[in-house]
């Protein structure tokens, strides 16, 4: 089993608040890995702290063998990501913000339009982007993200904004890219029938902890064991939740 | 290079080009007009024509210059922080110190121009009006160096702030707050105050005669230097939270 991200004791802190309480993680080369958890979990955090885009207080981290701050420009050439909203230049059309990106990644021409025909964006490639409604900016910031078919994508709540067919749309797209072009999808969304139908492994964060990490067969037999329900991923995923809150407000008692 | 065609294409529709250009020939235009309609009043002032060419008008041009240099330094990193577009850029293989010396070079290249286009205005109205033979073409230069000089520490201290301040109104208003600050210390006439760019860039218009303050350039290219190296610090250690 080859890992292509790998995180040991990854922390971050902001003053006596821990966004992300020491998790390990282990992400497959070529796999869709869910990262679920309830608002303020830490997810985005940790995407953050894997982008370089905030420092861990404590714990390391690798990228395909390679480390922050020492690899940074290496390591941002093999990843595509898209955190929280999309980030685009509202003075500029959705092409132009594609070719800004083509060119710092150093791509040919032809990229921009085979980014935007991806997410389905082609038609509105000459629209200036302030004027893109929000489902046609997070296919703007997917775009961004695909742009170059990265070996690694990251991203954060990529249907958000989406109407119904939009994000069967993207869910069937992001679904298919580790086969098309032998990419690793670190993927994370509150929507969690979506991911139980896309994801190979789930991570499982609360509190900025983990709870559980494995593949959803995994899951289920753990859940078994901790008498947990096993109907669907919602399922299992609240009574994690709800027994790892339940645990707390004892702590806290005590 | 790459860097540079980068943000030459971010600065499309942003305004920063037709800012800083429009300054330059509105200051042309302003010279033009003013030497045309009061050539005789101007003329028949105490001082060397020369002299009279350049300070007279300068003060005005030099109002155009601080303004369109805030401006044009809030719309730079304007388009960077409208749309988060910043945060993007944090998470791809580039330098975002490089991006801000990137953008230091395209503003200093338009204030250069713009105040080229100012200084060939006075070339020609110097050739034209100016009884024949006072026209000095070096001492033109000296004094367009000169003002080229003064205004770089502001356009270094407004692209630091512009590039902290996520909201265009606040840099504007430090922009303002600056011109004011400068235009009640200037009168002061204490060298002490000469750490303030505001006050550095109105320099050359508050001078009678057209001698060059030695002290005013080095201390411009310091402060120029100081604010390029600690806006850029600045950056290098902004976090995207």
């Amino acid at each position: 089993m080859e890992h292509i991200i790998t995180t040991n004791g990854l922390t971050k802190r902001y003053k006596q608040f821990a966004a992300v309480n020491c998790i390990t993680l282990h992400i497959q080369k070529g796999k869709i890995y869910g990262f679920l958890g309830p608002n303020g979990a830490g997810k985005s955090t940790t995407m953050k702290i894997l982008l370089g885009l905030t420092n861990p207080t404590s714990g390391t981290f690798s990228i395909d063998g390679k480390q922050f701050p020492k690899d940074r420009i290496a390591i941002l050439k093999e990843i595509g990501s898209l955190i929280e909203a999309p980030s685009f230049y509202g003075n500029l059309t959705g092409k132009e913000n594609l070719d800004i990106i083509r060119r710092i990644l150093g791509l040919p021409k032809n990229s921009v339009e085979d980014a935007l025909e991806l997410v389905g964006l082609s038609e509105f490639g000459d629209r200036l982007a302030k004027k893109y409604s929000l489902g046609m900016k997070q296919r703007l910031g997917l775009a961004s993200a695909l742009i170059g078919r990265p070996a690694i994508l990251i991203l954060d709540e990529p249907t958000n904004g989406l109407d119904p067919s939009g994000i069967h749309e993207i869910r069937n797209l992001v679904k298919s890219l580790p086969t098309m072009y032998d990419c690793t999808i670190l993927i994370s969304s509150h929507l969690l029938s979506e991911i139980e139908l896309i994801a190979d492994d789930i991570g499982i964060l609360n509190h900025g902890s983990l709870l559980f990490e494995g593949s959803l067969d995994e899951m289920r037999k753990a859940a078994v064991q901790r008498g947990y329900a096993t109907e669907n991923l919602e399922e299992m995923f609240l009574s994690m939740i709800e027994q790892d809150n339940a645990a707390r407000k004892t702590r806290v008692k005590l | 290079m790459k860097l540079l065609s980068i943000e030459l294409k971010k600065g499309r529709r942003s305004g920063v080009f037709p800012v800083m250009l429009g300054v330059g020939l509105l200051g042309a235009l302003y010279a033009f007009a003013n030497f045309a309609v009061r050539k005789e009043s101007l003329l028949s002032l105490p001082l060397p024509p020369m002299t009279i060419l350049l300070t007279q008008l300068y003060g005005m041009i030099m109002v155009m210059n601080l303004f369109g240099i805030i401006v044009a330094a809030c719309l730079i990193y304007n388009v960077e922080h409208r749309g988060n577009a910043l945060n993007k850029m944090m998470a791809l293989p580039i330098s975002i110190s490089g991006i801000y010396f990137t953008k230091f070079a395209i503003l200093t290249t338009l204030v250069a121009v713009g105040i080229a286009l100012q200084n060939i205005a006075l070339a020609i109205i110097g050739n034209l009006y100016l009884p024949e033979g006072t026209f000095d073409a070096a001492v033109l230069l000296r004094f367009t160096v000169y003002s080229f000089v003064t205004s770089m520490p502001v356009l270094s201290f407004m692209l630091a702030v512009s590039s902290r301040f996520e909201s265009m109104w606040i840099t504007l208003g430090i922009g303002v707050a600056g011109f004011f600050s400068g235009m009640t210390m200037t009168t002061a006439n204490s060298k002490l105050f000469l750490i303030n760019p505001f006050v550095l860039i109105m320099e050359p218009a508050m001078s009678p005669n057209t001698v060059i303050d030695t002290t005013v350039i080095v201390l411009s290219i310091s402060e120029t230097i100081v604010f390029l190296v600690a806006g850029q610090m600045l950056m290098k250690h902004i976090r995207y939270e």
